[in-house]
């Protein structure tokens, strides 16, 4: 109870009494330490850059990391372990975990100097890693036929192209969807909405959803980035053009007005509820917690939303004309290009695209199987009507998809989350769309800079 | 109860041991002892090391790059102030983020000590199942920043919400809480301050500290309640507060947790829950400004230390450290 004695009576006498050697000598041996550590840490990095194994036998373990759900998983290890039958030298170290943290964790083992073998990138990342040459390049692979495109779509492919290196090969593809709730739209004998409606109408119609169902009509998409690209490329721009954003305030400030429009006549939620769907989450979109009659997605996560609801849905391609759509990687397989069995990783990506039993294991979970021909054999072998709708849409739309846009740039992922900032501003009437669009702009400037 | 003033009885023990070694002489004894002393340090020496000095020096050099995690160290290279001069001059979300956290802290940690010292003492009587009650109010700090917890809070808090239904007995129609703009701050203000029980620990013990006497004293010469309150139990609380004041203000500081939770790692709606801790979390990981978020992080440390060397300097007016001469 009573440590009264302050420590300003007792330190002294300790101190008079220490031996000054000891210490320093330890000081010394610590700073040793300190610039050794570092070092050593680097000089083990740069140890693992060797190119492919000689002994096509060796055995060969090999990492592999992905983003997904349970079912993925599944797949994924049974699509894995086919290899490993076909090719008993080769084993491999899977990991997987939930979108949410992913790149972070991806970020930190690079940074570690541990990362994976082969991995699981989409589009708002894949330039970051390749402009930093942390990816392989894939071209001489694929011009030696070790990984095989031909049968994929050119575009398909060449999405995964950023500064001329093939940095990335489509796991799948996919496409802007607009999925509705079909269930409370024939409660109330609405119509369901088509592909190739404009914008405008596509509000009216979800204005009118409003008054007769009191769900909103449709999730109000102005912070998200893909149904603006999309806008965007109908007014004849882009989100980027070489190193530079590919609009302007002008036009941010039209998509906001636009949708600011589409709150006043209440054709969607309120500012709040805008907010909940604007995650990522699938679980959260507003289609399937019934707080709005749409939300605005990948086409090939119809599965997933259907998971989530009990309700009928169905899905079209974005309003506006279908063309400014493209033939999306949904995700890529990219080796790392430090990697120590690099020829094998590109194998295991060849197999994961291009052997049949492979992809009808995988079938069209990470989007529509890349090579055309395997398409055709899962679309006729596909049971789950959720992902028949997909293929559907996606297999309608492939007629009328126009050009790839180039891969988004290093700062991507800063320009989404500040679209959702600036959106949410004139959401919840902190700023006028003219403002809101300043504020993107100067933001997005300095992310891509 | 050491925790009532700074030392603590183990600062006296490698002095007093060392004061031993020293009588029994002999230089060589000494040696060995001081060689087995780092022997016996070396697994908290290295973790140290390992876990927080080489990391922290590093983020430090770090600052002063553009090191942005993917590039290999050796090809990082030496922006020089660049990063701090981005961050005084040119970034406008840090300085939201900085009012957000300065926000934050100064409302809930000054009523999050005020709960915790008026539930300390009301729990500090001599009531039947007092500890019962005393448990209770500690447990929500058991859970502290956890993640479970920050869902819970979120599910609460929102439109369809428990606190709106409950709300909604009494007629008031609730906001959406922890989803407007408004809101939100407020709704991990509420969660930070509802966790007093660990400070309210510290009170209790500090409150079981005071003589009785004193306040036999005090009624004797006519004080009520609330001079006794005044007079006897804040002046002998004052180190227990000061304490627990400069923990709480370095906790308010570095909320995460539930920020990153609520808002899905974004610091939203509107950036209303942009923690500064978030922010450079945010910079670092997910915009990849690794040196730029070193940067923030060390002009956090020097503003917590900055802010902590305040309240020392201003402690000494009304801190008083009386027991010992007291008895």
């Amino acid at each position: 109870m009573h440590p009264a004695t302050p420590p300003t009576t007792d330190a002294p006498v300790g101190r008079a009494h220490r031996t000054p050697l000891p210490r320093r000598r330890l000081l010394r041996g610590l700073l040793a330490v300190t610039v050794a550590a570092p070092l050593m840490f680097g000089a083990a990095a740069c140890g693992d850059d060797g190119g492919g194994a000689a002994d096509p036998n060796a055995p060969v373990k090999l990492s592999v990391f992905w983003w997904g759900g349970d079912a993925r998983a599944k797949l994924t290890e049974d699509a894995l372990a086919l290899y490993t039958k076909k090719h008993p030298n080769v084993t491999f170290e899977k990991t997987w975990q939930a979108n949410q943290g992913y790149f972070d964790k991806l970020a930190t083992l690079t940074a570690g100097g541990n990362p994976p073998d082969l991995f699981q990138i989409d589009d708002n990342y894949l330039a970051e890693y390749a402009a930093r040459n942390t990816t392989l390049d894939l071209t001489s692979y694929q011009e030696s036929g070790k990984l095989d495109t031909s049968k994929f779509p050119e575009s398909l492919w060449k999405y995964g192209v950023v500064d001329g290196k093939l940095a990335g090969l489509a796991a799948g593809e996919n496409t802007q969807g607009l999925v509705y709730n079909k269930t409370l739209l024939t409660r109330h004998n609405l119509p369901e909405p088509t592909t190739g409606m404009t914008w405008e109408q596509h509000i009216a119609w979800a204005e009118q959803v409003t008054a007769k169902t009191k769900v909103p009509g449709t999730q109000d998409p102005s912070a998200d980035y893909k149904a603006f690209w999309v806008w965007l490329r109908q007014q004849g721009k882009d989100l980027y053009k070489g190193k530079e954003l590919g609009f302007t305030a002008e036009d941010v400030t039209k998509w906001f007005d636009l949708w600011k429009g589409a709150r006043d006549r209440k054709a969607t939620p309120s500012a709040d509820v805008i907010h909940e769907g604007n995650s990522s989450d699938v679980t959260k979109q507003l289609v399937v917690t019934g707080k709005s009659a749409t939300s605005w997605v990948w086409a090939n996560q119809m599965p997933d939303l259907k998971k989530n609801t009990k309700d009928e849905l169905g899905v079209i391609a974005y309003p506006g004309d279908p063309s400014a759509q493209w033939a999306r990687a949904s995700m890529y397989w990219s080796v790392f290009k430090g990697s120590k069995n690099k020829d094998v990783a590109v194998d295991v990506i060849n197999f994961l695209n291009n052997d049949v039993e492979a992809v009808k294991l995988l079938g069209t979970d990470r989007g529509l199987p890349s090579n055309l021909d395997l398409r055709r054999v899962v679309s006729d072998d596909t049971t789950d009507p959720a992902m028949k709708q997909s293929i559907a849409v996606e297999a309608e739309l492939t007629q009328k998809f126009g050009e790839s846009p180039q891969v988004p740039i290093k700062g991507h992922s800063k320009v989404k989350s500040e679209l959702i900032k600036a959106a949410e501003n004139a959401q919840y009437g902190r700023a006028t769309p003219a403002e809101a669009a300043t504020q993107f702009i100067e933001a997005c400037k300095s992310a891509i800079a | 109860m050491a925790l009532t003033t700074a030392p603590d009885p183990t600062r006296r023990g490698p002095g007093s041991d060392r004061a031993h070694a020293q009588r029994r002489g002999p230089g060589r004894f000494r040696h060995s002892e001081g060689l087995a002393g780092y022997v016996f340090l070396s697994p908290w020496l290295i973790g140290l090391m390992g876990v927080t000095a080489i990391p922290m020096l590093l983020s430090l050099y770090l600052s002063f790059t553009n090191y942005d995690i993917l590039t290999p160290f050796s090809e990082v290279e030496w922006v020089g102030l660049a990063n701090y001069e981005r961050m005084f001059t040119a970034d406008p979300s840090y300085w939201h983020a900085v009012r957000v956290t300065l926000t934050f802290a100064l409302i809930a940690v000054p009523l999050k000590l005020g709960a915790a010292l008026g539930v300390a003492l009301l729990l500090n009587r001599a009531w039947r199942g007092v500890g019962l009650f005393r448990g209770l109010f500690y447990l929500p700090s058991l859970l502290g920043g956890s993640v479970a917890l920050a869902i819970v809070w979120v599910n609460m808090f929102n439109r369809d919400g428990a606190f709106n239904s409950l709300l909604s007995l009494f007629g008031i129609t609730g906001k959406p809480w922890v989803n407007d703009p408004d809101w939100a701050l407020e709704t991990l203000m509420v969660l930070a301050i509802w966790q007093f029980g660990a400070p309210m620990v510290i009170f209790l013990a500090g409150l079981k500290q005071v003589p009785t006497e004193l306040y036999e004293a005090a009624s004797v010469d006519g004080a009520g309640r609330f001079r006794q309150f005044r007079n006897v139990t804040l002046p002998m609380l004052s180190p227990v507060i000061f304490f627990n004041l400069v923990l709480e203000t370095i906790n308010g500081f570095q909320g995460f947790t539930a920020a990153f939770v609520l808002s899905n790692g974004t610091g939203g709606p509107v950036d209303s829950t942009l923690m500064y801790t978030l922010n450079l979390y945010i910079t670092g990981f997910t915009d990849l400004n690794m040196g730029y978020a070193s940067a923030m992080a060390w002009v956090f440390l020097l503003a917590i230390a900055v802010i902590t060397a305040i309240f020392f300097s201003t402690g000494r007016f009304w801190v008083h450290y009386s027991d010992g001469e007291d008895r």
